[in-house]
């Protein structure tokens, strides 16, 4: 079965790989959106599915990314990648002293915390000559679709992979540890404070690498969009449905997500976001841990009635 | 005669106006079993969240093996061998019974798969072998209680404090409990129970007794002087000791 899932990784990584060049350019960028937001819940799932910090704010570096690509670009004339990294960068670095500052708040106050965040920077964003203000930056226009979204793919790779690592790791126990009891988790040796600083950093880097390629795709950036709350309800409600502190969640999530409401988006306009809003209160009603934590299940179940069978 | 393992000085804790602990002092050797019995409110469990750094006192000492550790952090404490159980069973609730007690084994083993391998022996030696694949929201209370030792074991602790740890037994599980802590020694690891009641396995196991009332350490000494001081009688009892219940402990220990 591992063997099996393993063939069936490569071959879908290949499809996502080799397909892109050969398509038009709606479903281009409907792939491109659905990696983006896989690799964004991923990112979201460290904080606040393994350590437990539910974040309504990772958009902070999101935008920091975006706006880090734009000013190197328009005013460094760096190329876009180079931008983004550095925006990876700075997301990074940012992420230790705010960590340590925001992770002293617990359950909502950090959400709304983290949304405040975000808001400021917005603001911020909005008044600053650098940032070009209301108006934003426009970039060089040209065709950014495909190197964005290789971009994507391969930072989306990177963070699934760093998941299998969390989940699989000493680290990653420590995480769920201090989720479920961070006092527990501290006198059975935990150091919590670094723990969680550590997550947040990693929660933190990937969407401030994925905000320079939404900057250099859409050509340009504005502090409305760059700040957008939607990234991390996506995020949120993605890796929520798909279950949350799992390996497969965001992914299940995310991909179900966004074809389901695009399908509907395409067949009834008026009703898309109502259907679609009842359709995720629904799976959650019956399924309230998410799809993947039911299905691991299932199959654990199977797989009992199966050694049964063979006694 | 060898240094103390622990050292408490004076120690004592406010909340607002209520004095929780209030100037107490006293000594853990090696391998030695105290327990501090004390009714609900005595400051039992205060004093075990300071020793366990979750809590500053408000003014006094802690020293363990010489050293001052009341500064120190939870986890830098549970790193230098002082591992603890909490009154009411707190175990990770999602993560199976194994990784509850490999998180402790961690502090020791380089690598996830090796803390696992030495959480299974201490679920072995306390009876959790079985439940190791389960989550631990799971278990029966009994369970959780075995768990909260497991956990602290794991840590491969030279004092463990054990808050309330027979609290919601039944007798027989007292008992086992009482023989699981006696054989603490034999490992080589002292012990601080904070117990309430259950006096008959107290007068047995312990190598000394402290007497907490109202945050106020009334008397120390072993279970024969305890059950004879007439103090203790009063502020725990309600009454004095004389009678029949305190002669077999009496007779036991000295």
């Amino acid at each position: 079965m591992r063997g099996r899932a393993l063939i069936a990784f490569i071959i879908v990584v290949t499809i996502l790989a080799l397909v892109p060049p050969f398509l038009n350019g709606y479903a281009r960028s409907l792939l491109y959106i659905t990696v983006l937001y896989v690799a964004l819940a991923y990112a979201w799932n460290v904080i606040s599915g393994y350590a437990g910090y539910l974040s309504f704010g990772q958009v902070t570096f999101f935008g920091l990314g975006a706006y880090t690509t734009a000013i190197s670009v328009v005013r460094g004339h760096l190329p876009w990648w180079e931008g983004a990294l550095l925006g990876g960068l700075i997301s990074a670095a940012l992420a230790v002293p705010l960590g340590y500052l925001m992770l002293r708040l617990r359950g909502a106050f950090f959400a709304l915390g983290m949304l405040g965040l975000a808001q400021t920077l917005q603001v911020v964003a909005n008044s600053w000559q650098l940032t070009g203000g209301g108006a934003g930056l426009f970039l060089p226009p040209g065709s950014n679709a495909l190197p964005v979204y290789y971009w994507t793919l391969v930072i989306g790779l990177l963070t699934f992979a760093a998941t299998l690592f969390i989940d699989r790791s000493a680290f990653g126990l420590r995480l769920q540890a201090l989720r479920e009891d961070e006092q527990v988790a501290s006198t059975l040796g935990v150091h919590v404070t670094t723990t969680k600083v550590w997550a947040f950093v990693i929660s933190a880097i990937v969407p401030g690498l994925l905000g320079g390629g939404y900057a250099w795709y859409l050509t340009y950036v504005e502090p409305v969009s760059a700040f957008a709350t939607r990234f991390d309800l996506q995020a949120v409600a993605m890796t929520i449905l798909g279950g949350i502190g799992t390996v497969w969640g965001p992914l299940i999530g995310g991909v179900l997500m966004s074809q389901v409401s695009e399908m509907l988006a395409a067949q009834y306009p008026q009703a898309y976001l109502m259907s679609f809003g009842g359709l995720v209160v629904v799976l959650l009603v019956f399924l309230p841990r998410g799809i993947a934590p039911a299905v691991s299940a299932a199959l654990a179940r199977r797989r009992a009635r199966g050694a049964q069978g063979h006694q | 005669m060898s240094a103390p393992l622990l050292e408490i000085e004076n120690v004592s804790r406010a909340f607002g106006g209520v004095r929780a602990l209030d100037g107490v002092s006293l000594r853990v050797n090696q391998g030695e079993i105290l327990c501090i019995i004390g009714p609900n409110g005595a400051g039992k469990t205060t004093l075990f969240n300071i020793i366990s750094g979750v809590m500053r006192p408000s003014s006094g000492d802690v020293r363990f093996q010489g050293e001052s550790i009341v500064r120190w952090p939870p986890q830098r404490i549970a790193a230098a061998g002082i591992a603890r159980t909490y009154q009411i069973a707190r175990p990770f609730v999602r993560l199976c019974v194994r990784d509850n007690v490999a998180v402790g084994a961690l502090v020791r083993e380089r690598t996830l798969e090796r803390a696992r391998c030495a959480a299974q022996e201490i679920l072995e030696s306390v009876g959790l072998a079985a439940l190791a694949d389960r989550p631990a929201g799971t278990l029966t209370l009994t369970q959780r209680k075995r768990l909260e030792v497991a956990r602290a074991l794991a840590l491969r602790p030279k004092l463990l404090l054990l808050d309330e740890v027979m609290a919601g037994l039944t007798p027989t599980e007292i008992d086992a409990m009482g023989d699981f802590i006696e054989q603490l020694q034999e490992r080589g690891i002292a012990a601080i129970g904070g117990v309430e009641h259950v006096m008959r396995v107290v007068m047995r196991i312990s190598h000394r007794i402290v007497v907490l009332d109202f945050g106020k350490k009334i008397a120390d000494g072993t279970p024969a002087e305890i059950a004879a001081d007439p103090r203790v009688g009063e502020a725990y009892f309600g009454t004095s000791l004389d009678g029949a219940g305190a002669s077999s402990p009496t007779k036991g220990q000295s």
